[in-house]
């Protein structure tokens, strides 16, 4: 196993490559925080354990074997995240530092009981960023600042940039996170972007329109054709969207006192045949008759991305 | 004042600690449905609370609905306090709405902040409370946090009212808004008194039936059409304006609100993957039924038998004096009486905990769930599953365990049905005589026995359900709330309420029962042998004939009417025999196929006094009667079915 050290420069690299290739000693000095001397000295030695390739002047770049170790350290950097939150119940905001200092610890073989443990749907870390595979292949996927997109345009949450704790609390509370779908409504010439989600409209300002990265969402290409279907075909796991009633409408009020009314949004917890179906409506679970569940009909959301 | 809520949110809780001792229990008038009243003392303050049931809606979607608005339409109370749980905002939001457009001063009881907390939902009273303009009080009523601020904030809204007033104002769509101005003024204030007009209006848009049919009562025929005709083209305002009362509740919650991070996997998730699977479900029901019944046999059989014995028995062998008869009638007619309501209440009150325990932290719902698809099959839903659990320990908290069920269809059929659990006091005479008639055999006809009382179950739930009743079933729905730990004071104060409810109603009738069994089974002779009692099982004896018993048989099974297991005590003494000679007796005067019909007419018998009091309690005398007839007419019927097969084709003849 490569020493702690090498791996946090390995990965900063790796980051920093994304935007930047060959990387600066000087932005890698900025990026970890330690002095530029430090930095040139690490290099050499990274370079003559074949780990990257280095040239004084223009900066360095990462070797195949270099790549390699850079994408297991962010593949269990990014699994942490995931354990952290998901099953530790932590904040999204507060498991950054805390995975850097896991994720060292960790042997490849913990790495894949952890993968395991958290499921094929923990594909990306909580902020939206793909985890690489344990052969080190990572998916890419283009995505933009959302302060790049106009009004009209409708986008999809992809990830979200993490420098900041409060930014990341506030776009949890707006309701942003990854894979999220919302439409432009305006921009003004601040930069001030107005938002339309669920129904409900926010403003963001611009810094945080910079730091939320997105992809362009394509309209109508799932939902328009989607048809309706009785709620009761949902199969478990998967969500819907409330469009209509049919039929006897004795239980409509039972129903939508409890939540049920078009555009919320609803989740198959269990469905098995014979018993009744489970459904998450409104952060509550309620137990519904087959029949009652057939009369909603719904559209399979597929707005996410 | 008025407390208020949707179920799962603690209020009972809320309630018995405002109030305390001071409260009474009781029926809202005319209806069987729970009233608990009291009295909340503040310093020099003396405030009324009356605790409304718990509904998810003011629309009149069922009884308790209904009489929850009414009370607030009617006796106008000066404050309502609305639990809330912190855990579900969103959808006790939308209560709050409706509130709000009955009542103008309201004051919210943010409860169950721990369990938000353990969610991860964080929640700002404080935002919330500037963005309802409503006094917010954030409490945890398990752990008494927050109570005495509650307490300080009623106090002060009943003092000095806050000139503020609820500023709820849901941004009705055009459209709907003129909607309602125009059903407002096609109806004068008297049309709609209590309600006021333009609520009025709102439900009528909704569909709400109950103000439907109060205007036909009140509106000449031509208006009423006209306004039926407005309406039937509004059908989806319904939809509409529940969308809207959400969108309201969105916009507070988006300053109030900060939702968990998705895809954790909360507690209530990791136990409901066991709680609510097809088949560990039912196992773990199995195996949370046993505990429940070794814990109330454990603890309920020995204070039984410290009551029978240290207390009645005692009292009992005090008694010596002349006339034998008066001593008699003392001795066994009313003490008998008054040990046989003693009897019932340790078991009835463990009960009540037992199911109070469950319901608390969360997991009646559950029970409810994995046993529907059972349920359906004698043609009810999962609700009615645990009253007829618990039918099996015994039948007085089955029947008033039925509240649990809103449909009051469904409701009379499992109260109908109750009866039918074998209760441990009959299953112990079935075991006596099976061990009596059938030695080492005794297990599997005690075993089948049970299996025959719920086939007999089933096969009466279609019957009824089919020709008796009218409707159809209807359909499940029931919340799942998060699992969460109990609170032992208020289950016990309230299975102590309703224990006490059992003995108030049942306690004077079933000693006067006895008194009148004691008379019949005195005079004339002064004794069982040559009583009134013994006449009736010998005049009954051609229709014993067809069922292989002979009278003395007869009258025992008549007097487990008073109480089940009295059956095995009567034959005793009819028989002059006891343990182990009653054994003997029986051995020799019973057939096999003439037990067999005896253990069928036992287990099938009319309800039991105090089952038959409470039975009236809930749905009336007269489907007591018809329960009593009914029960009488399978038990014999099926009995001398039983026999005359048998001897038929030959068998144990």
């Amino acid at each position: 196993m490569k020493s702690e050290r090498t791996e946090e420069y390995l990965e900063a690299m790796y980051k920093r490559q994304e935007t930047e290739n060959p990387v600066s000693t000087s932005s890698l000095a900025a990026d970890l925080a330690v002095s530029l001397p430090a930095v040139t000295d690490m290099m050499r030695r990274l370079e003559v354990n074949g780990l990257i390739d280095y040239t004084h002047n223009k900066g360095a770049s990462l070797t195949k074997e270099g790549e390699r170790i850079a994408l297991s350290v962010v593949r269990r950097h990014r699994l942490w995240e995931r354990f952290l939150v998901d099953i530790l119940g932590m904040r999204w905001d507060e498991v950054h530092d805390e995975a850097c200092r896991l994720e060292h610890a960790m042997s490849p073989e913990t790495a894949e009981k952890l993968a395991s443990l958290l499921g094929k749907a923990a594909d990306t870390c909580p902020h939206g960023y793909p985890i690489p595979d344990k052969e080190g292949h990572i998916t890419h996927e283009k995505i933009s600042p959302l302060s790049m997109f106009k009004p009209g345009q409708k986008v999809c949450v992809s990830a979200v940039a993490i420098e900041s704790p409060k930014l990341l609390r506030n776009i949890e509370k707006w309701g942003l996170k990854p894979k999220t779908v919302v439409s432009i409504e305006n921009k003004d010439s601040d930069g001030t972007m107005q938002l339309k989600l669920d129904n409900r409209v926010i403003a963001i300002k611009k810094e945080a329109a910079d730091s939320l990265l997105v992809k362009p969402f394509l309209i109508d290409k799932d939902t328009a054709s989607a048809v309706a279907i009785p709620m009761s075909e949902l199969k478990t796991g998967e969500s819907a969207v409330v469009k209509s009633y049919k039929g006897d409408r004795s239980a409509l009020g039972r129903l939508l006192c409890m939540g049920f009314t078009p555009g919320s949004l609803v989740k198959m917890v269990k469905n098995f045949s014979g018993d009744p179906v489970l459904i998450k409506i409104r952060s509550t679970e309620v137990a519904l008759d087959h029949t009652m569940a057939g009369r909603m009909m719904v559209v399979r959301k597929k707005d996410e991305c | 004042m008025a407390l208020a809520g949707t179920p799962n949110v603690g209020k009972s809780t809320v309630f018995n600690l405002l109030t305390g001792l001071s409260q009474h229990v009781g029926n809202w008038p005319g209806k069987t449905v729970e009233q608990k009243t009291g009295v909340l003392r503040h310093n020099d303050l003396t405030i009324q609370l009356v605790d409304l049931p718990g509904t998810y809606s003011l629309t009149a979607n069922s009884l308790e609905e209904q009489i929850a608005r009414d009370y607030l339409a009617k006796e106008k109370p000066d404050l309502a306090v609305v639990v809330l749980n912190a855990a579900s905002l969103e959808r006790n939001l939308y209560f709050v709405a409706e509130m709000s457009e009955l009542c103008p001063r309201l004051l919210i009881a943010l409860n169950m902040m721990d369990v938000a907390q353990q969610e991860g939902i964080k929640i700002d009273s404080n935002a919330l409370q500037s963005a309802l303009n409503i006094p917010v009080i954030p409490l945890i009523a398990r752990k008494n946090q927050g109570v005495k601020e509650l307490a300080d904030a009623i106090a002060h809204e009943c003092k000095e009212p806050s000139t503020t007033r609820a500023t709820i104002h849901i941004e009705a769509g055009k459209d709907i808004e003129a909607d309602i101005a125009h059903v407002e003024e096609s109806l004068t204030y008297e049309d709609t008194a209590p309600y006021p007009r333009h609520w009025a209006a709102m439900k009528l848009l909704e569909g709400d039936s109950q103000i439907g049919k109060l205007l036909n009562d009140r509106l000449p025929p031509d208006r009423r059409a006209e306004l039926d005709s407005f309406l039937s083209e509004r059908e989806s305002a319904a939809i509409t304006m529940a969308g809207l009362r959400f969108d309201w509740v969105r916009s507070v919650l988006s300053s109030a609100q900060e939702y968990p991070s998705t895809g954790r996997i909360s507690l209530t998730e990791r136990l409901d993957r066991a709680a609510t699977h097809p088949i560990l479900g039912l196992v773990l029901l199995l195996g949370v039924m046993g505990l429940v019944f070794l814990a109330v046999y454990g603890i309920g059989v020995p204070l039984q038998h410290f009551l029978q014995v240290s207390l009645i028995e005692r009292v009992q062998n005090l008694i010596s004096f002349n006339p034998v008869w008066l001593q008699s009638l003392l001795a066994n007619g009313i003490l008998g009486g008054v040990g046989t309501v003693l009897t019932f209440i340790p078991i009835i009150f463990l009960f009540f905990m037992a199911w109070g325990l469950m319901e608390d932290i969360g997991y009646t719902a559950r029970v409810a769930f994995v046993t529907d698809r059972y349920m359906h099959l004698i043609g009810l839903h999962g609700k009615s599953s645990l009253p007829l659990i618990l039918g099996f320990g015994c039948n007085v908290p089955a029947v008033m365990g039925t509240r649990i069920i809103e449909s009051k269809r469904a409701r009379i059929l499992t109260v109908l049905l109750a009866p039918f659990m074998p209760c441990t006091a009959r299953m112990a005479v079935v075991a006596a005589v099976a061990a009596a008639v059938f030695g080492g055999w005794a297990i599997v006809i005690s075993l089948g026995a049970i299996a025959f009382s719920l086939v007999v179950l089933a096969i009466s739930g279609l019957i009824i359900g089919r020709f008796i009743m009218k409707g159809k079933r209807d359909a499940l729905m029931i919340e799942l709330p998060l699992y969460h730990s109990p609170c032992i004071k208020t289950i016990g104060l309230s299975s102590w309420q309703r224990t006490e409810v059992f003995i108030k109603r049942a306690g004077t009738v079933i000693v006067a029962i006895s008194l009148v069994i004691w008379l019949l089974s005195y005079f004339p002779g002064g004794g069982v042998e040559h009583s009134y009692l013994a006449d009736i099982g010998r005049w009954l004896e051609p229709v014993g004939r067809l069922m292989g018993l002979n009278w003395q048989l007869l009258t025992a099974l008549l007097t487990s009417f008073m109480a089940k297991e009295n059956t095995i005590a009567t034959l005793g003494v009819l028989l002059g025999q006891q343990h182990a000679g009653l054994t003997q007796a029986l051995h020799g005067m019973l057939t096999p196929a003439a037990a067999i019909a005896f253990i069928v007419a036992q287990v099938l018998f009319i309800p039991c006094a105090a089952t038959a009091i409470m039975i009236r309690r809930e749905i009336g005398w007269r489907w007591m009667a018809f329960s009593i007839g009914f029960q009488l007419a399978l038990s014999f019927s099926l009995a001398i079915l039983v026999f005359q097969i048998a001897k038929l084709v030959g068998i144990g003849v």
